[in-house]
C-alpha cells in the first residue's frame, strides 16, 4: 500500500509502481484541491509521474528521494 | 475582432516579412544557416498562429512551406533560385491573406484553390534539386529550438563552465507501461543532468486522464559525454532522439534572440493612441497660450506678488508642455527600414516581370523619421523603383552594347541633411533625353511650345512632374497605373517635401527626395455640414463670403452668385457628400475654392475654426475612400473628416 489518503492530504509512501497510478488519479479526481506528500515516496514509477503532472496538484513538503527533490518537485510545482 | 485575432493580424505581418527578408538573403547566399532557421522559424510561428485561427488554407501552405524549408534545413534540397521563387511566391499569397483578414474579416474567396496551387507547387520543389552530399550543416531540430530558448538561462550557464552538452528527446510508446517500461527509471539511469522538463505528448485535460497510456515528452540535458547518455536509454532507443547541443549556435548566439530580447524593454502601443496623446498635447499648448494672455492681462490688476508668482507657475507650466510635445514627436520616430524593407521584394519581382537583372542597393534604412513620413513614403518610392526598373535600367543586350554591366544598378539610399531627411533612387540605367520630354511636353500640349523651347536641360526635366505627362502610352504594365511623377510630387509634397530629378542620357537616374524627419501639421478649416463636423484644407479655400440667398440664381440645372461682378457656380456641400440639405438661411456660408475648371462656392451650413493638425492617411476600411484626404482626432476624441476638395469638385 503506497498511496494512503490521510485526512485532506494524499500520501505517497515507499516506491510507487504503476498499479499506484490509478487509486492516485481516482483520489486526486474524488475531491478537488486534495494536496500529494511525496517526503517519505520513493520512485516514482512514470504513470505517477504523469498523473502528477497533469492533475497538478499542490505538492505538500519535500521529497526523501533525492531525484525527486531535485528534478520532479521544481517541474511539479513550476507547472502550477 | 478579437485581441488575439489583432495580434495575430500584427505580428503575421511581422513574422511575413521576416521570412521574406530571410528568403531573399537566402537567394544571395543560400548557405546562411542561420537565415535558414530564421526562416524556417517564422514559417514554423505563423503556421501554429494559423491553425489557432481555423484558417485552413494558409495552414496548407505554411505546412508545405515548412516542409520544404525542412528538407532544405536537412541538406536534402539546396535554396535554388526556383526554390526560393516558389517559397516567395507562397508567402506573398500569405501576406496578402493577412491582409485581407485585417480588411475583410477572412480569407478571400479564392484562397481555398490558390492554396491548393501553391500546395502543388511546394510540393512539387521537394523533387527539383538533386541533394548536395552535405552533412556539415547540422540541423536544428525543433525540439531543440525550443528547448535552448525556454532553459536558456541553465544552458549557458553549463555552456559556460565549458561543459559539452547534449540533448535527448524522449517520447515513450504509448503501451509502454503494459510493456513493463518505466521510462522514469529510463531518465533516472541518464547520467548527470542538467535540465529535464516533461510536457504531454497530447493535450488531455486533467478529468480525462488515461492513466494506463503513457501521454508523455521527456527532455532532458546532460552533460555527460554522448556515449554514457546513449548507453542509459539503449533500451529505448527506438523511442530517442539525441542531439548534440551545438556550440556555436550555442543558446543564445545564434537563436531567436529577438524572441527573448521582446520581453524586456520596448513595448507595442497602437499608433493611434500615441497620435490620440500627441492631439491632447496640442490642446495643452493651447491652453497654455490662454494661460499666458490670462495672466498677462491679469497683470496691473491683481497683487504685485500674486502676478508674480502666477507668471512664475505659468513659465512652468509652458516648459513642461513644450517637453512634452517633444518627448510624443520622439514617440513617432520610427526607422525607414519599415518601409524600404518591403522594397526589395518589389523590385526583384518587377525585374523578373521585365525579364531584366537589377542589382538592388538599400542603405540608410536606420534612419528615422516621423510614422507618417515613413508610411507616406511608401508610394512614391514604390513608383519611383517601379520606373526605374521599367523605364530606367535597359534590357541586358542594350546594357551590354553601351558598355555597361549586364545587371543594372539601382540604389536607393537615405542619408540625414540637416533636420530632414534626402532619400534618392538612383539607377545606371538609360537615363532621361530632355528632347525627348520636350517632344512628348508638346505632343500633349502641356505648355506652350514657344516656353517648352526656352527651357534648358535641368529646367526641361521639370516637365516630367507636369499632370498629363505620364500617359498609358508612356508607360509599361508594370509602371502604369494611371500615376504619374506629378503623383509622386504630390505624395511629396503632402508630406512636406521636395522631389528633384537629374538624370543624363546614358548614365542613368536620380531622383532625390527631401522630406522633413517630423511630421508637418496641416491647418484646417473646419466647417459644419448636415450637423457634421468637416476639415477642408486652408490652401484649397481663397476666401470665405456670406451670400444673401435672395442673390443666388438657377443657372440650367444648378445654382450660381455672384462675386464682385464674376459669376461662380454654387455646390451645396451637403449635396456633395450625400447628406440631407437643410433650408437655405437668408445669408449663406460659402468658401470660395479653386477647382481644376475655375472658382467655385461651395456652401456649407457654418464655419467653424480654424487649427493645425497631424493629418492621418485613411486605412482599414475606409482606404481608398473617395474625396476624403484623411482624418485628424479632435481634443475631444472625436474624428474629424478632412475634405479631399479636387477630388470632389467636378
Amino acid at each position: 500500500m503506497s498511496v494512503r489518503l490521510d485526512n485532506a492530504i494524499i500520501r505517497l509512501e515507499g516506491e510507487c509502481r504503476v498499479e499506484d497510478a490509478e487509486p492516485l488519479y481516482a483520489m486526486l479526481q474524488d475531491s478537488v484541491g486534495r494536496g500529494v506528500d511525496l517526503s517519505a515516496a520513493g520512485h516514482l514509477h512514470a504513470a505517477v509521474v504523469q498523473v502528477l503532472v497533469v492533475v497538478q496538484p499542490e505538492v505538500e513538503g519535500t521529497a526523501a528521494d533525492p531525484f525527486t527533490a531535485q528534478w520532479l518537485l521544481p517541474l511539479l510545482n513550476s507547472a502550477r | 475582432m478579437n485581441d488575439l485575432m489583432e495580434q495575430f493580424l500584427i505580428e503575421g505581418s511581422e513574422l511575413v516579412q521576416v521570412a521574406i527578408d530571410d528568403l531573399m538573403a537566402l537567394e544571395r547566399d543560400p548557405a546562411d544557416v542561420a537565415r535558414l532557421d530564421s526562416a524556417f522559424r517564422a514559417v514554423h510561428t505563423l503556421k501554429g498562429s494559423a491553425g489557432l485561427f481555423d484558417l485552413v488554407p494558409m495552414g496548407r501552405v505554411l505546412h508545405a512551406m515548412e516542409n520544404l524549408l525542412e528538407q532544405i534545413r536537412a541538406g536534402a534540397l539546396t535554396a535554388s533560385g526556383r526554390v526560393i521563387d516558389t517559397l516567395l511566391e507562397a508567402i506573398a499569397a500569405i501576406e496578402g491573406w493577412i491582409e485581407a483578414i485585417g480588411t475583410d474579416g477572412g480569407l478571400p474567396a479564392e484562397a481555398p484553390s490558390h492554396a491548393a496551387t501553391l500546395d502543388t507547387a511546394l510540393r512539387a520543389s521537394l523533387h527539383l534539386d538533386a541533394p548536395p552530399a552535405d552533412t556539415s550543416a547540422a540541423r536544428v531540430p525543433d525540439w531543440l529550438v525550443e528547448l535552448l530558448l525556454t532553459e536558456a538561462t541553465t544552458l549557458s550557464a553549463a555552456a559556460a563552465a565549458g561543459d559539452t552538452l547534449t540533448a535527448l528527446r524522449y517520447v515513450p510508446a504509448p503501451d509502454c507501461f503494459f510493456l513493463g517500461d518505466d521510462p522514469m527509471a529510463v531518465v533516472r539511469s541518464v547520467p548527470e543532468p542538467v535540465v529535464l522538463a516533461m510536457t504531454q505528448r497530447e493535450a488531455s485535460p486533467a478529468s480525462a486522464l488515461d492513466v494506463f497510456a503513457c501521454n508523455l515528452i521527456i527532455t532532458l540535458v546532460s552533460r555527460a559525454p554522448a556515449e554514457a547518455i546513449r548507453r542509459a536509454v539503449r533500451f529505448v532507443a527506438d523511442q530517442v532522439e539525441i542531439a548534440e547541443i551545438p556550440r556555436a549556435t550555442g543558446p543564445g548566439a545564434n537563436l531567436p534572440t529577438s524572441a527573448v530580447q521582446l520581453g524586456g524593454r520596448s513595448m507595442r502601443v497602437d499608433a493611434a493612441r500615441v497620435d490620440g496623446l500627441l492631439d491632447l498635447v496640442g490642446e495643452l499648448v493651447v491652453a497654455k497660450n490662454r494661460l499666458a494672455h490670462l495672466v498677462h492681462a491679469a497683470g496691473p490688476s491683481i497683487d504685485p506678488q500674486l502676478a508674480h508668482a502666477l507668471a512664475d507657475s505659468q513659465n512652468g507650466i509652458e516648459r513642461l508642455a513644450d517637453a512634452m510635445h517633444s518627448t510624443v514627436m520622439h514617440i513617432r520616430m520610427v526607422p525607414l527600414a519599415k518601409t524600404l524593407r518591403r522594397f526589395p521584394r518589389l523590385v526583384r519581382d518587377a525585374a523578373a516581370q521585365l525579364g531584366k537583372t537589377v542589382h538592388f542597393v538599400i542603405s540608410g534604412e536606420a534612419e528615422q523619421a516621423d510614422k507618417s513620413i515613413v508610411d507616406g513614403l511608401f508610394e512614391p518610392l514604390l513608383h519611383l523603383l517601379r520606373n526605374a526598373v521599367g523605364h530606367g535600367i535597359e534590357d541586358g543586350t542594350h546594357r551590354l552594347a553601351a558598355g555597361k554591366q549586364e545587371a543594372g544598378r539601382i540604389t536607393l539610399s537615405a542619408r540625414r541633411l540637416g533636420e530632414g531627411l534626402v532619400v534618392e533612387v538612383r539607377d545606371d540605367g538609360a537615363g532621361i533625353d530632355p528632347a525627348i520630354l520636350r517632344r512628348v511636353a508638346k505632343e500633349r500640349h502641356l505648355l506652350p511650345d514657344a516656353s517648352i523651347d526656352a527651357l534648358d536641360d535641368t529646367s526641361a526635366m521639370e516637365l516630367v512632374f507636369l499632370p498629363g505627362f505620364s500617359t498609358a502610352a508612356a508607360v509599361t504594365s508594370l509602371s502604369g497605373r494611371g500615376v504619374g511623377m506629378d503623383a509622386v510630387r504630390a505624395a511629396v509634397e503632402a508630406l512636406g517635401g521636395k522631389v528633384m530629378l537629374d538624370s543624363r542620357p546614358g548614365a542613368g537616374s536620380t531622383i532625390r527626395i527631401s522630406v522633413p524627419q517630423g511630421a508637418v501639421a496641416t491647418d484646417l478649416l473646419t466647417v459644419q455640414v448636415a450637423g457634421e463636423l468637416f476639415g477642408i484644407p486652408v490652401e484649397m479655400v481663397s476666401e470665405a463670403a456670406h451670400v444673401p440667398a435672395d442673390r443666388i440664381l438657377p443657372l440650367r440645372d444648378g445654382e450660381a452668385f455672384v462675386l464682385r461682378n464674376r459669376t461662380l457656380p454654387l455646390l451645396r456641400l451637403s449635396v456633395m457628400l450625400g447628406l440631407p440639405a437643410p433650408p437655405r438661411p437668408e445669408r449663406t456660408r460659402v468658401l470660395i475654392a479653386t477647382s481644376p475648371s475655375g472658382r467655385v462656392g461651395l456652401e456649407v451650413d457654418a464655419f467653424a475654426e480654424r487649427m493645425a493638425v497631424l493629418l492621418r492617411p485613411l486605412d482599414g476600411l475606409v482606404a481608398g475612400m473617395p474625396g476624403i484626404l484623411g482624418t485628424a482626432l479632435l481634443g475631444d476624441g472625436r474624428v474629424l473628416m478632412v475634405l479631399d476638395l479636387p477630388e470632389l469638385l467636378p
